[in-house]
């Protein structure tokens, strides 16, 4: 089969930005190298690769469990060959407003948890916050180092049919994926030998030590004792969890490896109790502490909690961010970026209306078909409704629950997110993408890892990445 | 190390350990039951590596090795064992060499595989144990050039050494039941030379007693000799060194274990084949059996207790 077969069908989706073809069917610049690679390649050399790819993943252990009828099915989370290209112009673009947001956002929970100037000026409404579920009060006034509360951060970032870049989401709490960052890339360097260098494209391996410095920094000890707090080997992220903990060389621990005694935390060890002073925790707010949250989790520590507040240990996140990332909240960053730091947006926000005002609950409806409505608590992809493809019934249904409680819905025009070539069934075809960058705080400021996750809806037509529901991922290349 | 850490490492080895035993004691009960039948049935294998709750049992040879290794309602078959070594693996990835994780792993894919139980009717049961068996050989040679000595390694091999010992005292019992009930003694020569082939030994025996088969010399290099590793003396001089260094490094207590290891390993030294034969070497290996549990507990109680 000739090669150039290879773009003969790519259908570009209309009116959508395409990350590979310009408007008038040229390449764009950026790809050309890549593209003179695919066009040198044989499609049975392409499909060998992406056969390979799978096996690299299944044997390398990069996969989740299924269960079912109490058989382990080992999945992996779908891999596309081809990937997605990055120029340094927008990834400065990028970088410099992911660090302005978690800046704005850092500052809003710090406010939120103490003096709250921000509602007190009207900016926010007191009780959106205090309506929000993801609002601790057990963090009330409690001092966190250097003011910093989201020290690891996955914003999700969409490219609209402007070419424009827009934040999603915020995702402040525990964000995952990072690990997939990590190995799509290693699969790369072993599925295009030579091609990486020549591309010139920035490394991403230094993370794993970037994040380890972030949370080393977080005490004051010259060799903290610091652990990944995970629920377990039956979480889907667990590989993830493995993986971050063998690449910095902590310990990797679970609840029950953890006790709390006279106001400090303590692993159970051979050699009796070790303290722990650094907690990278991966176990959600309302797990961590049976004595203030869930009482029923066991996934965290008794007393965990009132040990944080002493000071005597470093949870990373800080518990409570989630209340920045709610999507009710989400419509306020612009504001807050102006009101904290008195500076313009660089990242734009998707238009969103709430569905707890009655003109935005009006129009919402009257425009449902072009609409998508979510929970302002939901996440993975869960709980949606997309106006265009869901039936009558389905919209009255969803309509009327909505009706219950209107300001734990918000509403956002669906947007056509841009496209990315992928290579399936022998042919590239473009697919929807969007962008996760992984951000550290830390106290000498916001350092992103240039690449991420780029996720993609790999079935035709569908405009949702979430992994949950289809989508695999891609790796993401940031050139110099 | 963490507690948690410190089981799952024993438990790695002990599943392995007892994965490479089955594999090989289901090799040599193969060959042996083509040729007779009557006196190598399936059966005593699948009662010891079964509960009491089992209800399964054949006599045909292929259906017994299904069961045993691919069987997922058998806790014990390989497929289960190894993935239960791999959970274990996969939760103490920070302190086993990246090599090791990753040929356990593959050895789990390869057990999952859908096409493994058609090459178990169609092609040569015989290879395909010893194919299964590979991946314990590389496990073992992994873990002896990538593992660095240390607490990890130490704990590793104690659980490895538990179920050896704890192997060759049962397969050394199934054979006694079976040599209790014949009066022929070309029969029990069968019997004692099979021993020596599921345990590894017969090539030793050979080298050293050349093909006479006296029991007093199999019961000698099986339990006794110091340079065979698969006898019991040199599993427990194996465990008394690991569990020392252990102790030293402040990762077990002291409280009985020494005293238990340091009074089975003599008596397993000084106890002559006279004094074995007197007591019946089936109470010998009862009170070594009972020994090993004693240990075991000594040391499981390190996970339990250091909570406060």
């Amino acid at each position: 089969m000739d090669s150039n077969q290879l773009f003969s069908s790519y259908e570009k989706l209309p009116s959508t930005w395409d990350e590979m073809y310009c408007d008038n069917s040229e390449f764009r610049k950026h790809y050309t190298g890549f593209i003179e690679y695919l066009k040198n390649t044989s499609p049975e050399k392409l499909t060998k690769k992406e056969d390979l790819s799978k096996q690299l993943f299944m044997s390398q252990g990069v996969t989740f469990t299924v269960y079912n009828d109490n058989e382990g099915i080992e999945k992996i989370f779908p891999f596309d060959i081809v990937p997605r290209i990055i120029t340094a112009e927008e990834w400065d673009k990028i970088e410099k407003g992911i660090k302005q947001r978690l800046k704005a956002l850092n500052l809003f929970i710090k406010d939120i948890y103490n003096e709250q100037f921000i509602i007190k000026d009207g900016l926010i409404p007191a009780e959106l916050i205090y309506s929000c579920p993801n609002f601790l009060r057990e963090m009330k006034g409690v001092k966190v180092p250097y003011d910093v509360y989201v020290h690891i951060s996955g914003v999700d970032l969409i490219r609209n049919n402007d070419g424009e870049f827009y934040v999603l989401e915020d995702n402040l709490r525990t964000p995952s994926g990072v690990s997939y960052m990590l190995e799509n890339r290693e699969i790369s360097k072993r599925l295009f030998p030579g091609v990486l260098p020549k591309s010139n494209v920035r490394s991403v391996s230094n993370y794993p030590n970037m994040l380890y410095k972030k949370l080393k920094e977080l005490s004051d000890k010259t060799d903290p004792n610091i652990v990944l707090l995970t629920p377990g080997i039956y979480n889907s992220a667990y590989y993830e969890h493995t993986t971050l903990a063998r690449l910095m060389g902590i310990e990797l621990v679970e609840g029950s490896d953890l006790v709390v005694k006279n106001h400090f935390v303590y692993m159970k060890t051979t050699n009796g109790l070790k303290q722990v002073d650094v907690i990278y925790r991966r176990v959600d707010d309302d797990f961590l502490d049976p004595l203030e949250f869930n009482a029923t989790s066991v996934l965290g520590v008794a007393g965990i909690m009132s040990v944080y507040r002493k000071g005597n240990v470093n949870i990373v996140n800080a518990p409570g961010t989630g209340i920045a990332d709610d999507k009710a909240i989400y419509i306020y960053v612009p504001d807050m970026i102006k009101y904290y730091l008195n500076e313009e947006p660089i990242l734009k926000n998707i238009e969103t209306y709430q569905l707890g005002l009655p003109e935005d609950f009006e129009y919402v409806v009257k425009n449902i078909k072009t609409m998508v409505i979510k929970k302002t608590d939901g996440s993975g992809g869960y709980g949606m409704l997309m106006g265009h493809e869901a039936t009558e019934a389905e919209i009255k249904d969803y309509i009327d629950n909505v009706k219950k409680n209107p300001s734990g819905f918000i509403a956002q025009p669906i947007l056509r997110l841009s496209t990315a070539p992928c290579y399936i069934n022998g042919q590239l075809s473009p697919r929807c993408i969007d962008l996760r960058p992984f951000a550290l705080c830390g106290k000498d400021g916001i350092d992103i890892c240039p690449g991420g996750l780029t996720r993609v809806a790999l079935k035709k037509g569908s405009l949702v990445v979430n992994s949950s529901q289809g989508g695999g991922s891609k790796d993401t290349w940031v050139l110099q | 190390m963490l507690s948690r850490v410190a089981n799952n490492l024993i438990w790695l080895d002990r599943y392995m350990e007892r994965g490479n035993g089955i594999l090989s004691l289901l090799k040599v009960n193969f060959y042996a039951n083509q040729d007779s039948p009557e006196l190598f049935s399936w059966t005593p294998i699948i009662n010891n590596f079964t509960t009491s709750e089992n209800e399964f049992y054949t006599e045909d040879a292929i259906e017994c090795i299904d069961f045993m290794v691919l069987n997922s309602g058998n806790s014990n078959s390989i497929l289960n064992i190894v993935t239960k070594a791999r959970e274990n693996a996969r939760s103490v990835q920070e302190h086993i060499s990246k090599e090791l994780w990753l040929c356990i792993n593959n050895y789990y894919l390869y057990l999952t595989d859908k096409d493994l139980s058609r090459r178990l009717r169609e092609e040569d049961p015989v290879q395909f144990l010893e194919d299964l068996r590979k991946h314990h050989l590389i496990y073992y040679g992994t873990a002896d050039i990538t593992q660095e000595r240390g607490p990890a390694d130490n704990f590793m091999n104690v659980g490895k050494y538990l179920e050896r010992v704890i192997q060759i005292s049962d397969f050394t019992a199934i054979k006694l039941i079976e040599i209790g009930k014949t009066t022929d003694s070309l029969e029990k020569g069968f019997y004692w030379k099979n021993l020596l082939l599921s345990v590894g030994g017969y090539q030793l025996y050979l080298k050293t007693h050349k093909s006479t088969f006296n029991e007093d010399h199999i019961i000698s290099l099986v339990f006794q000799d110091k340079l065979f590793p698969r006898s019991v003396y040199y599993c427990v001089n194996k465990l008394n060194w690991h569990i020392n260094q252990l102790i030293e490094s402040n990762q077990l207590e002291k409280n009985n274990l020494e005293f238990l290891l340091g009074k089975l390993e003599s008596t397993i030294k000084y106890t002559t084949i006279e004094s074995i034969n007197e007591q019946g070497l089936n109470n010998y290996i009862g009170s070594i059996k009972d020994d090993i549990r004693n240990i075991s507990m000594n040391i499981n109680s390190v996970y339990f207790s250091n909570t406060n």
